[in-house]
């Protein structure tokens, strides 16, 4: 109570300074909420791809997705090789004929495989908030199972009709959010995942290919203990005309350049939080000149030095933690409006965690207390006599 | 007995690089428990600074000169360090000073709570010995009043709860009454003598008030730095003195 009065003396400065705050740990929390998301697409496919490999065309292929069309036959020719259990090969095209809006993270995706392919070996774990998962049954027919976000964005549910490149679907289920890939993905048994990419593929291309002989992408699942990079380099030089992706290789591509990213994110907000930081010395120091005469006071009748430093200290942390709990607030109304505008374009941004608030305002409760140390500090060592003498 | 007792008090403050003020030239002082003392001298005689260093604010000079000594309650008081002599203040001193020097933010209570507080007695002990000290000086509706909104007297009377609270052996005031007029300055002398008196207390006044140096049992006169010596006692004019004529006669022998 005693240093609320004390940050009373002064409304306006006090506000000011807490503003200062507010904004640092405001810009905190959002890089902080959108560096999050990032890190959990990051660490999701970094769990997906950890132990299989991922076989694409060794033309275009960017990022361990390509567009470029594989035989099916490749698939025996991977399994072949030695340290390979299974293989499943599936069909992934981009959702949108003709990409418009730049989306952060991972586009709109269409995935064809057959289901059950993996043989059980896939353990990314998926959760369905209506209707049932694709079956080997399904093969032939035109249904889809939608991942969350895109069944959002569309306000689709099961027993709707979605158009996916042209061609009118099913929905026979609707994921649980993941945050991560399949989030943004229609899941199609692979024969129309097939039929959709061979129509999207350029004449010339297609001449010569049969539509379900195609595949983009094989996932290769291991012989238990053998080296996912061993087994790799295997494949590539046994296999013509193929590349692949380990974990290492996704870490590698797609985990330092978020990096960098967050680092980006992060270092933009300590900035600010840093001109907050050194306002509140700015406050502290000159609410602490004019209270010289206080503190003079305080130390004559018997105010330790140690005394004089804890209550400065811990005024100065209160202004921390007073902006630190605004800009909490404010960022966390910004992160809510973000996804919730995001969602229904399918983009969301933020992902605000509890541990990004408390790092949030425990940041800021202890850079102001650190701000306000040192003055604290050369208060106390003031002569109490000069103190009290000055007007 | 001796509660206080310094000898080669010495004090030389540098106020620049070849400007140095020599505010205690060698003072020794004895001041016994239970006394009433006045210093008392124009401005600049040092009776400050004697003050500030028998109220351990300020450590004499320890170079230059004869050794200085003090000692307090028996306890020698040169060689303690800032912390040390800090504790002392908080628990076994009073303090007034002439602005009344209360913490503007903190209620009447509060201020005198705070002395508690340093002293090592918080809490609900603190805060009812702060109201008993407050009921003394009479200010027990004052509690919840800020310096603010307390007269010059009235704060005063805070400033003495404070300086009493933790009822300590020495109560060291400087100027008390330098900013009230001559009722409150009564008021508050009236309180300062009645504990001297009814709790043995030891009070040393600085002032430059000879009304203040009359209702104490002794007063110590300084002049540049130095103790004067006691004057001696010029005597009585043979003659008796002329009576002076009182102004309203004058004005009836005028008038007639």
């Amino acid at each position: 109570m005693r240093y609320l009065r004390n940050l009373a003396r002064r409304p306006v400065r006090t506000t000011l300074t807490i503003m200062g705050i507010t904004i640092g740990i405001w810009a905190l929390v959002v890089f902080g909420s959108m560096a999050n998301k990032i890190n959990a697409l990051v660490s999701g496919g970094s769990t997906y791809y950890a132990d299989k490999i991922e076989v694409t065309a060794s033309s275009g292929s960017t990022g361990g997705f390509s567009s470029a069309p594989m035989s099916l036959s490749v698939a025996d020719a991977v399994r072949a090789v030695d340290g390979v259990d299974v293989v499943s090969p599936a069909v992934m095209l981009l959702m949108d004929e003709q990409p418009t809006t730049v989306n952060m993270g991972v586009p709109p995706m269409i995935t064809g495989s057959v289901a059950g392919s993996d043989e059980g070996r896939d353990d990314f774990v998926l959760r369905y908030a209506e209707g049932r998962a694709l079956t080997p049954a399904d093969e032939g027919s035109s249904v889809t199972v939608l991942g969350s976000d895109i069944a959002r964005k569309y306000d689709k549910h099961v027993g709707d009709t979605i158009d996916l490149r042209g061609t009118r679907f099913e929905v026979v289920g609707v994921l649980e959010p993941t945050l991560t890939a399949p989030d943004q993905a229609a899941s199609l048994p692979l024969e129309a995942a097939q039929l959709l990419y061979f129509q999207s593929l350029p004449a010339v291309v297609q001449t010569g290919l049969h539509p379900l002989e195609l595949a983009t992408t094989m996932t290769v699942y291991l012989d238990p203990g053998a080296d996912p990079e061993t087994v790799a380099d295997r494949i590539e030089t046994q296999v013509p005309d193929v590349a692949t992706m380990t974990g290492k290789d996704f870490d590698q591509q797609i985990g330092s350049a978020t990096s960098i990213l967050n680092a980006i994110l992060v270092g933009i907000a300590l900035i600010s939080l840093a001109v907050g930081g050194l306002s509140v010395v700015n406050t502290m120091a000159m609410s602490i000149a004019e209270r010289t005469r206080e503190i003079g006071i305080k130390r004559a009748i018997g105010g330790s030095r140690t005394r004089i430093v804890r209550e400065l200290v811990l005024e100065a942390g209160l202004i921390g933690l007073i902006g630190g709990l605004i800009g909490l607030a404010l960022g966390a109304v910004v992160v809510y409006l973000g996804d919730e505008a995001g969602r229904s374009s399918g983009t969301v941004l933020f992902e605000l965690t509890l541990g990004t608030a408390v790092t949030a305002v425990a940041f800021s409760t202890i850079l102001g207390a650190i701000a306000g140390f040192v003055p604290a500090v050369h208060a106390a060592r003031l002569d109490p006599v000069t103190a009290l003498r000055y007007e | 007995m001796a509660l206080l007792e310094g000898r080669n008090l010495r004090k030389t403050y540098r106020l620049g690089r070849h400007n140095t003020v020599d505010a205690l030239r060698g003072v020794d002082v004895v001041v016994g428990a239970g006394e009433m003392i006045a210093i008392m001298g124009p401005s600049g005689s040092g009776k400050s600074t004697l003050m500030h260093i028998l109220g351990l604010l300020h450590g004499p000079d320890t170079d230059g000169g004869p050794t200085p000594e003090l000692t307090f309650a028996g306890r020698d008081m040169v060689a303690l360090d800032d912390g040390e002599r800090t504790r002392i203040r908080a628990r076994e001193m009073g303090f007034v000073f002439q602005d009344f020097n209360l913490v503007p933010t903190l209620t009447a209570l509060e201020n005198v709570m705070l002395a508690c507080d340093y002293a090592g007695r918080g809490g609900s002990a603190g805060r009812a010995a702060a109201t008993e000290a407050l009921g003394i000086v009479g200010l027990s509706d004052r509690h919840g009043h800020r310096p603010s909104e307390l007269s010059g007297g009235e704060q005063q009377r805070v400033a003495i709860a404070r300086a009493l609270v933790n009822q300590p052996n020495l109560i060291l005031a400087d100027e008390p009454t330098g900013n009230l007029d001559s009722e409150h300055t009564e008021e508050i002398l009236g309180i300062l003598r009645r504990f001297n008196r009814e709790r043995g207390q030891t009070f040393i006044l600085v002032t430059h008030d000879s009304d203040v140096g009359a209702v104490c049992d002794r007063v110590i006169r300084m002049r540049d730095g130095r103790i004067r010596p006691e004057p001696v006692p010029v005597p009585p004019p043979v003659a008796p003195p002329i009576e002076p004529v009182a102004p309203e006669r004058i004005a009836v022998v005028a008038g007639s």
